[in-house]
């Protein structure tokens, strides 16, 4: 019974991933196609890479995009886990519910209205429309997902222990750099990673705020896509995916580091005696 | 006479949902003693410490620490620490790390830091567990880490949350010796909180006993055990036989219908009072000799006697720790003497009681 059950939930886990995976692989091996369709494949070839690496435009919006990930990511990183530390610290209940619940809206609500909300607010402001606006909406919208992610790691902390370190002596900052952020580091990376995926994936709010000189891959993408597609979006999906295998990679490597007995730093540097 | 180091004069805890914590609560801790805060759960004993620590502000009232006035100085400014319920120990730093964090965060030097964490270890007994991970010590190795990390600062005073609750009954006992030698070593004043009455009347100097957020008795565990105040204390400390009677005149009592000499004085004749008999003041005889006659119920072997348990003809409920084994349903008497029996009046206060006891005790 139990061998037939996980035997059964195997099979079923393997078509799932299957069913995800075939659409990107198919996309993936069409890159590496002779033809200018995805109709029949014609013969090896690494021709679309190359005509990738030689469109200048492509690779700038690709260096771009990834700029305004890592740049949105690590601003929305600091603001969320403060953000966090601020909802944790409110003194009321319904303070903190309040917070949250702004939060979760924020979250909820459709790319769409964000975007268009975002639109609104700069051209009210008479902010122009490019790099600075697509990284603070992308901010923006990241920054509740971080708060999201860090907060359940700060109420799951003890009282006890930023008592105890007052208690022994450490101040308000001390307390922050060596008992805090070290204990709510888990969180803090995983929404680092969670706002660079939020960022790479966005089209929606992006849409909305970009203007004429500046844009990103998925909004690339979907411009070109209309005026019918090229192999040479395949290989830009190729190489995507393997950018993606890479963060999934370190992201893994960071989680072990940190779990991982011995990877801890000493406050005092002198442990060997 | 020594110094006193933590004075608290009628300090008040309000808790911003209107529940007052703490009522009127003053008490004096002097230098090297071993202080118990002993009640049950949610009496306010944590309140209590808290307020010491810093971790809480009081509502009125005054905490001194070395004669000045503590109230504004924050928790991180005050020369004490403390052993938390939990331990608190810090999960990402190692023993060793863990028990340096006080003098780190006083940026000690680092030869200091050395040879003051290796003395602190020493000291609970776990030299050699420097470099482990604190998720690699059992839960009675973790708690001595706890009492290593609070000492390591040298503070005058430590205070302990119930440190040993979360322990077996044998590592329970054996911490109660270590602990109470550590103090003794130290030469510190302890504050241990505790809702286990056995564990305050074997480590104490003196013991404070609470209840509903008032200090009700203060004294030394054998003048609490021996003369407890009123019902509340008499019934959580120890076990203890509480019937109610009459104070005829000085040194003389009556219940069930019998009058008996008695060793305390000092009330309104024919005052109503409760008198008290610990199980181990009454002795087994026959029912002719007998100052009480009970019919036995039960028994129950508890390794070095046994507790009986009687009832005499009014339906009172008799408690008998006796060396020999009685048989059920049996009739006997009990015996005991002037000095068995501790009177108690009916709402007296600490203060009336101790004056009371001073006019007729020398
Ligand atoms: N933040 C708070 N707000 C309101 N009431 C509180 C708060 N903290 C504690 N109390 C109440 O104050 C009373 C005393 O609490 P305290 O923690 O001092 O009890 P305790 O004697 O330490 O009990 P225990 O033995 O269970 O630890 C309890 O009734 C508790 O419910
Ligand atoms: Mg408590």
């Amino acid at each position: 019974m139990e061998d037939k059950a996980s035997r059964t939930g195997k099979i079923y886990i393997t078509i799932v991933f299957l069913l995800l995976y075939i659409p990107i692989v198919y996309l993936i091996l069409y890159s590496f196609s002779k033809g200018t369709t995805m109709t029949n494949f014609q013969g090896f070839s690494l021709k679309h890479y190359g005509e990738l690496f030689a469109d200048k435009r492509m690779l700038a919006i690709f260096l771009n995009t990834i700029l305004i990930a890592l740049l949105s990511s690590v601003c929305s990183t600091i603001i969320g886990t403060m953000g966090a530390l601020a909802v944790h610290n409110a003194k009321r209940r319904h303070e903190r519910e309040t917070l949250l619940s702004l939060n979760s809206i924020l979250l909820v609500s459709p790319d769409v209205i964000i975007g268009a909300s975002f639109l609104i607010f700069f051209t009210a402001l008479k902010l122009p429309l490019g790099f600075w606006s697509v990284l603070l909406s992308h901010i923006a919208f990241e920054i509740p997902i971080v708060l999201l992610l860090v907060l359940p790691r700060l109420d799951e902390m003890s009282p006890s222990m930023t008592n105890a370190a007052m208690d022994l002596g450490a101040s308000p900052s001390q307390i922050l750099s060596k008992i805090v952020l070290p204990y709510i580091q888990p969180g803090i990376i995983a929404g680092f990673f969670m706002a660079i995926t939020y960022s790479l994936d966005d089209f929606a709010v992006t849409f909305f705020v970009t203007g004429n000189g500046f844009t990103t891959l998925s909004v690339e993408i979907y411009s070109r896509a209309r005026q019918g597609i090229s192999l040479e979006i395949n290989a830009l999906a190729g190489i995507m995916f393997i950018f993606s295998l890479i963060l999934v990679g370190v992201y893994y490597l960071i989680e072990t580091h940190n779990t991982g007995n011995g990877a801890k730093k000493s406050i005092v540097e002198v442990t060997d005696r | 006479m020594s110094k006193t180091i933590v004075e608290l004069k009628n300090v008040y805890k309000k808790y911003d949902d209107g529940f007052t914590a703490l009522k009127n609560i003053s008490f004096k801790l002097q230098e090297g003693e071993f202080y118990t805060l002993l009640g049950p759960s949610g009496c306010g004993k944590t309140t209590i410490l808290q307020s010491i620590a810093g971790f809480t502000e009081v509502t009125s009232g005054q905490v001194l620490f070395d004669g000045k006035k503590i109230n504004d100085i924050p928790a991180n400014k005050r020369q004490l620490n403390t052993v938390f319920q939990d331990y608190a120990l810090f999960p990402n730093m190692n023993v060793f790390d863990n028990v340096a964090f006080g003098l780190v965060v006083h940026n000690a030097k680092k030869d200091e830091i050395q040879t003051r964490v290796h003395d602190a270890l020493k000291m609970v007994q776990l030299e050699q567990y420097a470099n482990r991970e604190i998720s690699e010590l059992s839960g009675g190795q973790q708690q001595r880490i706890a009492i290593a990390r609070a000492i390591v600062n040298r503070p005058k005073v430590l205070l302990l949350d119930e440190p040993l609750s979360a322990l077996d009954a044998k590592l329970r006992k054996d911490m109660q010796y270590e602990l109470r030698e550590l103090q003794q070593n130290l030469g510190i004043t302890f504050l241990f909180v505790t809702h286990d009455q056995e564990e305050a009347l074997a480590m104490s100097d003196e013991i404070f006993v609470m209840n509903k957020g008032e200090i009700l008795q203060k004294g030394s565990p054998v003048d609490i055990y021996d003369e407890p105040i009123n019902h509340f204390v008499a019934d959580f400390i120890g076990e203890s036989n509480i019937v109610q009677g009459k104070m005829v005149a000085d040194y003389q009592v009556a219940f069930l219908g019998h009058q008996f000499e008695c060793s305390d004085a000092g009330m309104r004749p024919n005052e109503p009072v409760e008198v008290v008999i610990r199980p181990e003041d009454l002795v087994i005889t026959t029912p002719e000799k007998g100052k009480l006659q009970v019919k036995v119920d039960t028994q129950l072997f508890r390794g070095d006697y046994y507790e009986i348990l009687a009832y005499d003809k009014a339906g009172n409920e008799w408690l008998i720790h006796s060396t020999n084994a009685s048989t059920d349903d049996a009739i006997v008497g009990l015996t005991f003497g002037p000095d068995d029996m501790h009177i108690m009046r009916y709402n007296e206060t600490e203060a009336k009681f101790n004056h009371r006891l001073e006019s007729y005790e020398d």
